[in-house]
């Protein structure tokens, strides 16, 4: 008998390397089912990579993923997709010289239907449905982060992985995208948020972690990080 | 006005089949960032099988389609991308090119091989070439009405596939960007082994649809070509978009058309300007081209090569001569001259260690170089008449210099765009040289000359007289070769350890960055194309005076892509790389077939064995240059590294170099013949680093390799190895027991002791 739940996503003393140069240097992270987890820190500090780990795009040296309890190291991205691991990239998850819609379609996979996809989108954001038929590329940046936080709501993923969304977007946008996702929270979604700047992010957050140099150096509630905050970037 | 739109029709139908090849084409290279050169081998392959099936063994025509578009096209298609595309990430593009340029050539080897080339085979028109429909005055055959058809169909298919299906709009978007297709749950693999399907069998549709066209006859060379012609069309749109591809085979076919239809008949270059139009507009769409953006990140790829030092290729290049010195009274006459050829051949490769393996650029047309100074040479470098008859000094001076003039004015269209373009740029130049220049056999009259650039279909360049020195003698020519050579090869390491080589491998790894510090790279990239180009030259008028007589066929395209392809199965970093190339593609497949049928011959009974395995080698030697994207940096490279760890082991090296000896002796003697001598050298050379591993490993395996060698895994040790703690330890723990006393520190270092007194023992 177990007293609790496996994590829905665990970095256990996880190691990433690009080529020689190891970046990830034992990760520990844990994002319970149904919660929000911001991963804080300066840049370079290997958020987005310990990101495409998760999500499976770059393969652990050394350490575990887990996803539910289960160890799935060297898991294919496009199988964790299918399992349930929603990763919006750093930048722009978009594909640009697609259509709107055409994007949307790329999301939909066997068992979700475009139709539904695009309701989905269309609705929570109506300026997505005015410029279906437009090339994704010639969208704002706001809206191009719209789109691809639509991927999300059409295919019910069991975690969200959001890298910098709130790059290069108006303080307004940025609070409009976070609404969204709190609302996908409240539906039961568990979300890992990496982010340079916390400001945004911390409202929505449970539990949040400082990343530096490879490393989580410390995790808490957001007061608490937020207190560690300063403290981190003088010492990185 | 009939005449017009006759020939209109025509150029349709013919753009129509170079659009269906062309979209295939683009549509490869696009999901999966390969630029497939073995296109036109494909729909080679595709349309002999298809003759085989319809003509050969009488099947139904639409059985043979199925079967041969339906099922083997696709197949082939699947099969090439399973088996050799998913290994070529991670790999500069000449790798990428030279492996497809390798299937192309396995192809072509193949089909030859299948299907004796001297038969005469003849595809067709669906519903034969006698049924026609008359349409305003115009007559067109059954056939040609199919192919419009067909392309039509193509292009409304891809079209919806592309925006209709999701499998087409994943394509597409894999072009943009293959890891968000992954994040979206797609397989990039999967989409790019299906468009890898889908091109190959738009190959072989437009191989058996274009062969009637062009008069019927089938035949592997030229067929692999004419596809190759649709490269053209596919740069029309860049390489990227279908639409202006269609609109760019459309031009091509036309053009084709309306030269054969209204340009005068006693125009002498006409005949031959319609075949090479294909490329020459293929040339202009890349002086048109826009300018690529310079990639940022440098190209992080898996070829590694060192850089001996000047002192070190000097040693090598005596040895060199020394050796060939040596081997001289073992051979007869006509293998001195065979010897003596291939080692000019060595020479044109050395061009491409400089372009290819110092600066990473491409050259797919190498020996069309050595044709231009060949032809340069014969009409303005020749003194005497008959057998008195010299090559001068000057003349061959005179020759380099064009070729490497020629070179620049090739290569400068393509140097502000990616490699690829620039391989494509002399690849184009490599077949319009064959179809304009070396069948340039009528005279013409300009400006009160009366001339032909290849009088008669073949030159006789006599030999080089220096002073003394006279190359008429086979002798004196493969050792002036063979110096010339190590001369030059010399020259080019220490011109890789200077500051401009080290800015050529700078330019290499990322261009970008070099661009960014300051370096001047079209400025760079043209000297090096020149001087690259001026050693093929040199190469090639030795070449042809080493051959006496010369024609086309020695300039041939396949032969130059053949010489590239050895030379990067060798090694094309390395001057020993052009060496191994030069010899393997002058006369390797010389000597191997012809032993091949000297075999035959002695042994009747064994004939149709030994012939067969006179194929198998050609066709194996594609295969090697397949397995390049696995071992990028080349056989000797693997082979110097073998020597490198016998530095060590001096009784091996030295006993090795006994066993040479004593082979050479015998050689000379005459108690083994030249073919075992060969044979039993080279096994030699190349298991003696095996040899040394296993005699005297202390001394070879480096201190990693041997803790390797201990440690390894208890399933796997042989019977033999003694039981150490270690294992025994490990044994423990994959069995879940509990731990020995005392496991760790103060064991491990008993265990690793009693290993080694093994392996010594
Ligand atoms: N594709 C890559 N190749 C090599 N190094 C990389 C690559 N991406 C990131 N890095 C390096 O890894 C480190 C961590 O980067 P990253 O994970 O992007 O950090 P963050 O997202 O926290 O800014 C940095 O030092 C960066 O230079
Ligand atoms: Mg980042």
């Amino acid at each position: 008998m177990k007293d609790e739940p496996a994590p829905l996503l665990e970095l256990a003393g996880a190691r990433a390397a690009y080529g020689p140069i190891e970046v990830l240097r034992g990760v520990d992270l844990r994002v319970e089912a149904g919660s929000v987890v911001a991963l804080l820190g300066p840049n370079g500090g290997g958020k987005s990579t310990t990101m495409k780990v998760c999500a499976g795009l770059l393969p652990l040296t050394g350490g575990e993923l887990r996803l539910a309890g289960r160890r799935v190291n060297g898991l294919a991205a496009e199988d964790a997709a299918r399992l349930g691991v929603c990763s919006i990239p750093e930048g722009r998850g978009i594909f640009p010289n697609l259509t709107v819609r055409e994007n949307l379609w790329v999301a939909t996979r066997t068992g979700t239907r475009l139709r539904d996809m695009e309701e989905a989108a269309y609705t929570r954001f109506p300026m997505l449905g005015e410029r279906r038929d437009q090339l994704a590329g010639s969208l704002s940046g706001g809206q191009q982060q719209m789109l691809a936080l639509s991927r999300a709501l059409g295919t019910a993923p069991a975690i969200l992985l959001l890298d910098e969304l709130s790059m290069g977007l108006a303080p307004m946008i940025v609070t409009q995208m976070y609404d969204t996702v709190a609302q996908l929270v409240a539906e039961g979604l568990s979300v890992l948020v990496a982010e340079q700047f916390a400001r945004a992010v911390l409202p929505i957050a449970d539990t949040a972690a400082l990343m530096l140099n490879g490393r989580v150096v410390s995790v808490g509630t957001p007061g608490e990080i937020e207190d560690h905050l300063s403290s981190g970037y003088l010492g990185g | 006005m009939t005449t017009f739109l006759t020939f209109t029709l025509l150029g349709l139908v013919l753009g129509a089949v170079y659009a269906i090849a062309a979209s295939g084409l683009v549509l490869t290279y696009n999901t999966s960032g390969i630029f497939n050169f073995a296109h036109g081998a494909q729909a080679m392959l595709g349309t002999f099988l298809y003759w085989q099936l319809a003509h050969g063994w009488g099947w139904p025509v639409w059985l043979a389609l199925v079967v041969v578009v339906g099922v083997v096209g696709p197949a082939m298609g699947a099969a090439l991308h399973a088996v050799i595309m998913k290994g070529l990430r991670d790999t500069a593009d000449v790798t990428r090119i030279v492996v497809t340029v390798a299937i192309m050539l396995g192809m072509v080897f193949l089909s030859q091989w299948l299907w004796h080339p001297e038969e005469a085979r003849v595809v067709e028109m669906f519903f034969g070439a006698d049924a026609k429909v008359e349409f305003l005055g115009v007559v067109v055959r059954v056939h040609e009405i199919i192919c419009l058809l067909v392309a039509a169909a193509i292009a409304v298919g891809l079209r919806m596939l592309f925006t209709r299906s999701r499998v087409g709009v994943v394509m597409r978007g894999t072009v943009d960007d293959p890891d968000l297709i992954r994040l979206n749950g797609h397989n990039p693999d999967r989409v790019a082994a299906l468009s890898w399907a889908m091109g190959s069998t738009l190959a072989v549709l437009a191989g058996i649809l274009i062969t009637p066209i062009g008069g019927g006859a089938l035949e592997a060379n030229a067929l692999t070509l004419l596809v190759i012609d649709a490269f053209a069309a596919a740069m029309f749109g860049r390489l990227r978009s279908i639409p202006r591809t269609f609109a760019g085979a459309m031009v091509l076919g036309l053009a084709a058309t309306y030269v054969t239809a209204y340009f005068p008949t006693d125009w002498t270059w006409a005949g031959n300007l319609r075949v090479s139009l294909p490329m020459i507009i293929l040339f202009v769409v890349l002086v048109l081209l826009p300018q690529d953006r310079l990639r940022g990140a440098a190209v992080r790829t898996r070829e590694r090569y060192r850089v001996p030092t000047v002192r070190r290729a000097a040693v090598w290049g005596v040895a060199l001569v020394a050796a060939v010195v040596l081997l001289m009274p073992l051979m007869e006459d006509t293998s001195i001259t065979t010897f003596g050829l291939g080692m000019t051949f060595a020479i044109i490769a050395l061009s491409l260690t400089l372009l290819t393996g110092y600066a990473g650029e491409l050259n797919l047309a190498p020996l069309a170089f050595g044709a231009v100074a060949t032809i340069v040479a014969f009409h303005f470098g020749i003194t005497g008449t008959g057998l008195a008859a010299r090559l001068t000094l000057w003349g061959i001076l005179l020759a380099v210099l064009v070729a490497a003039v020629v070179g620049g004015l090739v290569a400068l269209p393509a140097l502000r765009l990616r490699g690829l373009y620039l391989a494509l740029a002399t690849m184009a130049f490599g077949v319009f040289l064959s179809n304009m220049v070396l069948r340039d056999t009528v005279e013409h009259t300009l400006f009160g000359v009366t001339f032909s650039l290849f009088p008669n279909g073949a030159l006789i360049v006599p030999p080089l007289q220096l002073g003394p020195l006279d190359l008429r003698d086979p002798g004196t020519l493969l050792i002036s070769a063979t110096a010339l050579f190590a001369a030059i090869a010399v020259g080019l390491v220490a011109l890789r350890g200077s500051g401009y080589g080290r800015r050529l491998a700078a330019m290499k790894d990322s261009p970008a960055a070099t661009a960014m510090l300051g370096q001047d790279l079209v400025r760079l990239k043209f000297g090096v194309f020149m001087l690259s180009a001026a050693i093929a030259g040199l190469g090639g008028v030795l070449m042809s005076t080493a051959a006496g007589s010369v024609s086309g066929e020695n300039f041939a395209i396949m032969a130059g892509l053949s010489l590239v392809m050895l030379t990067v199965v060798g090694g094309i970093g390395y001057v020993s790389g052009a060496l191994f190339g030069g010899l393997m593609s002058g006369v390797g497949f010389v000597i191997i077939i012809g032993t091949f049928n000297d075999l035959a011959r002695a042994t009747p009974e064994m004939a149709t064995i030994y012939q067969t395995l006179g194929q198998v080698v050609l066709v194996a030697t594609a295969l090697i240059g397949m397995g390049v994207g696995k071992n990028p940096s080349g056989l000797v490279h693997d082979l110097f590294d073998g020597y490198r760890t016998l530095r060590g082991a001096r009784p091996v090296l030295a006993g090795g170099a006994a066993a040479g000896a004593v082979l050479y002796l015998l050689a000379l003697t005459g108690v083994i013949g030249n073919w075992w001598f060969a044979i039993l050298t080279a096994l030699l050379v190349m298991t003696l680093p095996a040899l040394g591993r296993a005699l005297m490993p202390r001394a070879v395996l480096t201190e990693e390799e041997l803790a390797r060698r201990r440690s390894v895994p208890p399933e796997l040790a042989g019977i033999d190895e003694p039981y150490t703690d270690e294992l025994r330890d490990r044994l423990d723990q994959e069995l879940g027991l509990p731990a020995r006393e005392g496991r760790g520190g103060p064991h491990a270092r008993p265990a690793v002791e009693e290993g080694d007194v093994h392996a010594i023992a």
